[in-house]
């Protein structure tokens, strides 16, 4: 079965639209459990019908609202309701005024409850709600601090002297490009900063290489990094360059891909 | 106190499932308007549509312990009970006797303005109006109204092979004006 034709053919809509038949939607479904790209088109189309419907509102008239609140109302309270029970009553007239007194407090106690465990789940609604913020400002705190790290480490490297700055403009017509190169000619370390270096497609991919007694030599492949980003150990280079290669690289650079490239001083 | 947060969809579905009034009110105040929109476009009349989007909260709110997330987004799910209420409430006879009167009405007083919002401006329909004719009729037999394929077929006599290529080339031109 051609996965792609099917994606195309129209039935994904169909299936979120509620349009398809008994049949039509059980095929979908076993498929979309085997073929990952299917239950992803299913996700886009489904998230794109939601964003243009969220876009395109009415404005509902405010007594269906309050309507709803009004018809649903014991379902938001499930109150045990407390029974009242006639019992005969003697003749005494104080037991009487007991009795009606301690009615009047079950009912008030009962009512008591009733508010505070409202009170209680709204309460425990919200603190459920804060903990899930509060994971997700961790983690979006911990990406930050790695982040941090990795600039702090990048600029330990470029202003360590040890360290020569090669700068690699772009050849004519790449002239907006620029990458920068630490290499430390002692110890053969590589490190690159992508200065303005565009996006690449999917299937291409940035190639790192030095320029070793006059032939290229492959110094790795530019995968997005926060900062600077380690490359492979060259030692005795006259030069650096990069090229656009297919994703993976390439043992020779292509040199009709040729971006951005920059001498070694001195 | 209210608190204005935004809820994740995972979230949203495991607090109404507990009941929660406010999230039930966040729910409606999130998505009434999207989902009257869509009912406005099926039934295609302000008052009624109201009326029946208070039907569809009460059926999600009864119904959402039966969504299944692992079938698709809860605003598919409840976009879809919308739809099925908007279709069941056009079918029904009180609507079709409505119908007939107000159409009478209108014949006699067809000078009268109304204040009704042109559905072809609104939500889905929206989209729908830009596809050419004879895929506009489809989807706004299928979709809006809820004829079923063979039906179609029949009501506007074109082979059933040639509704289901033209209903899906229709659904396809869709996609690529939602999704650009």
């Amino acid at each position: 079965m051609n996965i792609q034709a099917y994606i195309e053919s129209g039935i994904i809509e169909s299936y979120v639209l509620g349009m398809a038949d008994e049949h039509e939607r059980a095929e979908l479904e076993r498929l979309s459990q085997q073929h990952p790209e299917i239950r992803a088109a299913i996700d886009a189309f489904e998230s794109s019908l939601e964003q243009n419907a969220m876009s395109n509102t009415m404005q509902p008239a405010p007594r269906v609202k309050s309507d709803l609140f009004i018809q649903l109302e014991d379902e938001f309270k499930p109150v045990t309701e407390a029974k009242l029970v006639t019992m005969p009553v003697a003749n005494t007239g104080w037991l009487r005024y007991v009795a009606a007194a301690s009615v009047i407090l079950l009912v008030v106690s009962a009512a008591t409850n009733v508010y505070f465990y409202n009170q209680f789940r709204e309460a425990s609604n919200q603190y459920q709600a804060l903990l899930v913020e509060k994971t997700s400002l961790l983690a979006q705190n911990e990406a930050l601090q790695t982040k941090g790290l990795d600039l702090y480490n990048g600029m330990q490297i470029m202003s360590d002297p040890a360290f020569t700055k090669v700068s690699m403009p772009g050849i004519k017509s790449e002239e907006n490009k620029l990458a920068t190169v630490f290499w430390d000619k002692k110890n053969n370390e590589v490190y690159l900063l992508a200065n303005r270096l565009p996006q690449t497609s999917t299937d291409t991919q940035y190639q790192l290489w030095a320029i070793v007694d006059g032939k290229p030599v492959d110094a790795g492949m530019i995968d997005g990094c926060n900062g600077l980003c380690k490359m492979k150990n060259i030692s005795n280079a006259s030069a650096f360059a990069i090229t656009l290669e297919k994703r993976g690289g390439s043992p020779t650079p292509n040199l009709q891909q040729l971006q951005v490239i920059g001498n070694v001083a001195g | 106190m209210e608190v204005a947060k935004k809820y994740s969809e995972s979230e949203l579905v495991h607090l109404l499932q507990q009941r929660g009034q406010h999230v039930f009110s966040y729910l409606y105040d999130n998505y009434s308007g999207a989902l009257l929109s869509i009912i406005y476009n099926i039934v295609k009349d302000e008052e009624l549509a109201n009326d029946v989007l208070q039907e569809v909260f009460v059926k999600i709110w009864r119904q959402v312990e039966t969504y299944d997330s692992s079938k698709g987004r809860l605003f598919t799910w409840m976009l879809n009970i919308a739809r099925n209420a908007s279709i069941d409430t056009i079918r029904s006879k009180s609507f079709q006797n409505n119908q007939k009167n107000r159409e009478l009405s209108e014949n006699v007083y067809s000078s009268a303005g109304t204040s009704q919002l042109n559905v072809d401006q609104i939500g889905l329909r929206k989209l729908v109006h830009q596809l050419k004719e004879e895929y506009r009729v489809l989807i706004d037999l299928s979709y809006f109204q809820g004829f079923t394929q063979d039906e179609i077929s029949k009501m506007l006599d074109i082979p059933l092979g040639t509704v289901k290529t033209r209903l899906r080339t229709a659904l396809i031109q869709l996609r690529g004006i939602i999704q650009p």
